[in-house]
């Protein structure tokens, strides 16, 4: 069976996977830190950051989509609730999205070797 | 139908009074039964109701608020709290008063659809900062989610120094005298409704405290139980003891904490436990306890864990499973917060060995980190054994200070092993 390594950057943890297996089967078991709550794409708290090998992830779906948008719209307006410019700095540098791919790691497959991260 | 009902000459009480509730929630037993608390705000260009009562209690809700406002003058409805115990009355008031605006927090958009069925339900969502206007009275709101839905917020009226506090600083206790300064003892009901409804959500506590210290305050409404108009800031105080760690407030030297639980009947999963603290001791910067479950109670152990960064559980197989007091232990985890403390397990066993992994699966249920595989050893811990125990405590501790190995794993590892 064809192999891929995910390594998730916050524990320091690679692990080599059967093709088309979850992050989130994967994330659990390693103990990284990335919280899950529906499991099926639908809350949008299992978002996590690819550091790298975006492309070789499998393609978002439109129930995905959808959840990474409303999940970036909260991020942002939670920036935009903050009424100081630490805070804000804080913040973002908490969720550091600045360039970088988000997915859903409930929903994403893993199909080549990729570098994965919580926000 | 007497019940004292002026919190302001501006504000009185138009809420139910339950006196036969004994469980609430599945989880709390209300043995002085309870209220459910609204309010109804006079300003020069209307009236404001905050929160609404349980649907069964209708009768006693809408019969108060006639006797304070007739249903045209109502410009505003607040639900500070979305649990039907407060939402229950909202469809009937809201056919009364038609022309009524509803505000509810950020937070409490998709939940109000799902609780109110009604297509069409108008709403404005606000959050700290927003406010509206009665005339010469305002309703300033403030956010202050999670206490203890996501929905919650509470609501000030500046011009009388009144916090509509919703389930915040509220508790089961039914006494139609209605003040903090002309009830019954209520203490006892204070403390169990923290420690049963916000202990689970104290960094919620905190944040809303931020927002709430600050406020010049006549009064505290919350939504069950006493109007506190006799020192409030003392409630306020004593959320804020509750709510604060104590380890970290009595000695704080930076330290992480790491707990190590164990039960063991012939000494095996005891012996491993003294290892993986000999191992997690040549970690710098730990503190480390060593506990045997058989030795306590479970609800000092909760607190412990509550504080603690890290806890290990050690268990031996017993009939296929691990024993009841470490279940006991890990089914009272839901009262505090644990999510994204780092755990483990290990344990003796004799041939089959289930306990570590059915531990460390209800561990990840509970959303903990799981970061370093459980140790087994069958049945006596020989030398070797005892060193992968000393390993696993010491893997534990580097991880909970951040100095992780860096580790290459095969995916079969993780389904077998753990
Ligand atoms: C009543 C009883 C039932 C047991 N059931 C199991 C079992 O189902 N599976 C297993 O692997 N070991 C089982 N064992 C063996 C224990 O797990 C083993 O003796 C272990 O070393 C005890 O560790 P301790 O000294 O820490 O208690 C059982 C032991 C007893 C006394
Ligand atoms: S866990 Fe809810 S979207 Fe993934």
């Amino acid at each position: 069976m064809a192999k891929a390594k995910v390594k998730f950057a916050d524990v320091n943890v690679t692990v080599t996977v059967p093709v088309g297996t979850r992050i989130i089967e994967i994330s659990e078991k390693v103990g990284s830190y990335i919280a899950y709550n529906c499991r099926e794409g639908d809350c949008g708290q299992c978002m996590f950051a690819v550091v790298e090998g975006a492309q070789n992830l499998s393609k978002p779906s439109e129930l995905e989509r959808a959840t990474l948008l409303q999940q970036y719209r909260e991020i942002i307006d939670g920036w935009r609730s903050l009424d100081s410019a630490e805070a804000i700095a804080a913040a973002m540098k908490r969720d550091n999205l600045g360039g970088r791919e988000c997915r859903l790691a409930c929903q994403t497959q893993v199909f080549g070797d990729s570098v994965v991260a919580p926000l | 139908m007497s019940v004292a009902a002026a919190v302001t000459e501006r504000i009185h009480w138009i809420g139910a009074l339950d006196p036969g509730m004994r469980t609430f929630d599945v989880i709390l037993k209300t043995p002085s039964g309870t209220t459910y608390n609204s309010y109804c705000v006079r300003g020069s260009e209307g009236v404001a109701i905050i929160d609404t009562v349980k649907l069964e209690c209708a009768d006693q809700f809408f019969a108060r608020l006639q006797q304070f406002a007739d249903y045209g003058e109502i410009r505003a409805i607040v639900l500070n709290h979305l649990e039907p115990d407060h939402s229950g009355c909202l469809p009937e008031l809201l056919r009364r008063a038609p022309q009524a605006k509803l505000y509810v927090s950020e937070s409490a958009q998709l939940m109000l659809k799902a609780l109110v069925k009604q297509d069409g339900l108008a709403f404005v969502p606000v959050t700290t900062g927003d406010s509206v206007s009665l005339g010469d009275r305002t309703l300033r709101f403030l956010h202050t989610p999670y206490l203890h839905w996501p929905d919650t917020q509470c609501t000030y009226v500046p011009e009388e120094r009144v916090l509509f506090s919703g389930d915040v600083f509220g508790c089961h206790f039914c006494d139609r005298r209605m003040f903090n300064d002309a009830v019954g003892d209520f203490r006892f009901a204070f403390e169990y409704y923290f420690h049963h409804i916000m202990r689970p959500f104290k960094r919620h506590v905190l944040d809303a405290l931020a927002l709430i210290e600050p406020l010049d305050l006549a009064a505290i409404a919350p939504s069950h139980g006493p109007i506190l108009r006799d020192r409030p800031r003392d409630y306020v105080a004593r959320y804020r003891e509750l709510a604060t760690p104590r380890l970290k407030r009595e000695t704080d030297n930076g330290d992480r904490t790491l707990i190590v639980f164990y039960i063991s009947s012939y000494g095996n999963t005891r012996r491993m436990a003294e290892a993986i603290c000999d191992g997690a001791a040549e970690v710098p910067g730990l503190r480390l306890s060593l506990y045997d479950l058989e030795g306590s109670p479970v609800e000092p152990l909760v607190d412990l864990v509550e504080e603690a960064d890290a806890i290990l559980i050690g268990s031996p197989t017993i009939n296929g499973d691990a024993v009841k007091p470490v279940w006991d232990l890990l089914s009272s985890f839901a009262g505090i917060h644990v999510k994204g403390k780092v755990a483990g397990a290990f344990g003796s066993f004799g041939w089959s060995g289930e306990a570590v992994r059915m531990i460390e699966d209800r561990l990840r249920g509970l959303k903990m980190r799981v970061p370093v595989a459980g140790v087994k050893v069958k049945l006596i811990p020989a030398r070797e054994e005892i060193l992968a125990c000393r390993d696993f405590g010491r893997q534990v501790g580097e991880f909970l200070i951040g100095r992780q190995v860096t580790r290459e794993i095969d995916f079969s590892e993780l389904v077998s092993a753990a």
